[in-house]
This record gives structure tokens, C-alpha cells and sequence, in this order.
């Protein structure tokens, strides 16, 4: 049951990213990416990682591409049906994307073998809470991540600063 | 039929092939954004797989940065496309071809 969600969830979000990029009307696009967020954050449920899941379904599919949306809107392209969907350099694309799949796909033919790493912050006590749960990740975020985590909310100072300079309209020139 | 860390792997690869060609052979750079984000996702993806197979909650509070700065990057990248279209309307980036205008 679980292995054939997992394999209709592959199967679905890799269609919906192919029709993501090839869709000619941008809106379309946009929802083609919705579905593949979607369908990740299923996948993260299958690989027990339902608080990262709630953040996928929350930020990317509720304000990441909502904001892509708005901006689309905003801009409101006339014609942009019209143009062509790709530029001419398309089949490099191709042979870029493919070759680049390809890598990695026969890099990863071979079964893996890895050593279990000793979890940080020792697994060791009884009641060790599951791994994606939300205990699980504040500790690591407010133990050995402490600073990534704080140095990730000066990036997003800076950015929401530097979204409000860059669009905010000029002053006349003086 | 099991779900091995060789599936998720080529998933992964095969949604990050996916969406660089989407940002090499696209022209409007709100979709070559999106595209990013595809990418952006199937590393998220092989992050998390690496996380459920090891048994390590450290993969997650990387895939957890990842998203952190796609939206930082979303942000600063839409500001971009606005400060652009009102100096040239469109979002062709065959249309910018000058560096200041």
C-alpha cells in the first residue's frame, strides 16, 4: 500500500514538473507546480517527514508560489501565449537536463551502503521522540543548528529589505 | 516493490533534470524562477530520503534551510522582475540585453 503511493506520488510529480516547464501559458504553469509541491510533501510523509511536509504544503504552495502568482498578475503579460515557449537553444536544454539526469541516475545504480551516523545530541535515551516530528527538529534547530538557524533569519532581513528597495519606485530624478 | 534510497536518488535526479531544462530553454524569467524552484524542490526531496534512510534528523533541518532560502530568493528575485518591467514591460530576458538604460 505504501510502496504503490509512493510510486503513483513519483510518478505524479514528475509529470506535473514536465508539464510545469513545458506549458505555454504561465498560470498553467504555476498550477502544474502546485501539484508537484503537493505531491512532494506527500512523499515526505512517506519518508517520515510530516513537519517538513506541513512547511512544504505551508510555505511553498501557500506563500512561495501564491507571491509567484501575485507578481505574475501583476506584471499582467499580454501575449505572452503568443511568444515562443522556448528559445531557440532548446534541444541544448534538452541535451543539458538529460545528460545531467543521466549522471545522476547511473550515479546512484549502485546500492547504497552507509554507515548510520551517530544522531547528534545522542539517540540514546529511551523515549527518543520520531524523526520528523516537530521535538525532533527544534531540538536540532535550537541545538547544533543555532546558528545556521539564526544566520537563515538575517538572510531573510536582508531580503525582505532588499525586495522593498528594489521594487519600491524611484524618486524623480533630481 | 519497496521504496529503496536508489528510488528516491533517481527521483530526485530525475525532477532536478526536469527543471534545469526548464531553466535553460525557457524565456520568461518568472517560469526560469519556477523552474529554479523544481530544483530547488528535488534536492529537498533526496535531502529528506537521505534524512529516513540514515535515520538522522539532520537532512530535514537542511531541506528546512533550503526553503528558508528559496523564499529569500523568490523575494529578491520577484523585486528584481518589478524593478524590471518598469523600466521595460515584458519578461522576455531576450528583451534585456542592456545594462543600463
Amino acid at each position: 500500500m505504501q510502496e504503490a503511493t509512493f510510486y503513483y506520488l513519483a510518478a505524479a510529480s514528475v509529470a506535473s514538473a514536465f508539464f510545469a516547464v513545458t506549458r505555454r501559458n504561465p498560470v498553467h504553469s504555476m498550477l502544474w507546480v502546485l501539484a508537484l509541491f503537493l505531491h512532494v510533501a506527500g512523499i515526505f510523509l512517506i519518508l517520515g517527514a510530516e513537519f517538513l511536509a506541513a512547511v512544504q504544503v505551508i510555505v511553498y504552495a501557500g506563500a512561495i508560489l501564491i507571491f509567484y502568482l501575485f507578481v505574475l498578475m501583476l506584471l499582467d503579460l499580454p501575449g505572452e501565449e503568443a511568444r515562443p515557449r522556448f528559445g531557440v537553444h532548446w534541444p541544448f536544454a534538452v541535451v543539458a537536463g538529460l545528460s545531467l539526469g543521466a549522471l545522476a541516475w547511473l550515479a546512484q545504480m549502485e546500492p547504497l551502503v552507509i554507515e548510520k551516523a551517530a544522531v547528534a545530541g545522542g539517540g540514546a535515551a529511551a523515549d527518543t521522540p520520531e524523526l520528523g516530528s516537530l521535538e525532533n527538529l527544534g531540538t536540532q534547530l535550537f541545538g547544533p543548528f543555532a546558528l545556521p538557524f539564526e544566520m537563515a533569519s538575517l538572510l531573510l532581513l536582508a531580503a525582505i529589505i532588499g525586495a522593498v528597495v528594489l521594487a519600491k519606485k524611484r524618486a524623480p530624478a533630481s | 516493490m519497496t521504496i529503496s534510497m536508489n528510488t528516491i536518488l533517481g527521483l530526485s535526479a530525475l525532477l532536478f533534470g526536469i527543471g534545469m531544462f526548464g531553466f535553460l530553454a525557457r524565456r520568461n524569467i518568472i517560469l526560469m524562477f519556477i523552474s529554479v524552484e523544481v530544483m530547488l524542490n528535488a534536492v529537498n526531496l533526496s535531502l529528506v530520503g537521505f534524512s529516513w534512510h540514515m535515520e538522522d534528523p539532520r537532512g530535514q533541518v537542511l531541506a528546512l534551510f533550503v526553503i528558508a532560502v528559496a523564499a529569500a530568493e523568490a523575494g529578491i528575485g520577484l523585486g528584481l522582475v518589478i524593478a524590471l518591467n518598469r523600466n521595460k514591460p515584458g519578461a522576455g530576458v531576450g528583451d534585456l540585453t542592456e545594462l543600463k538604460w
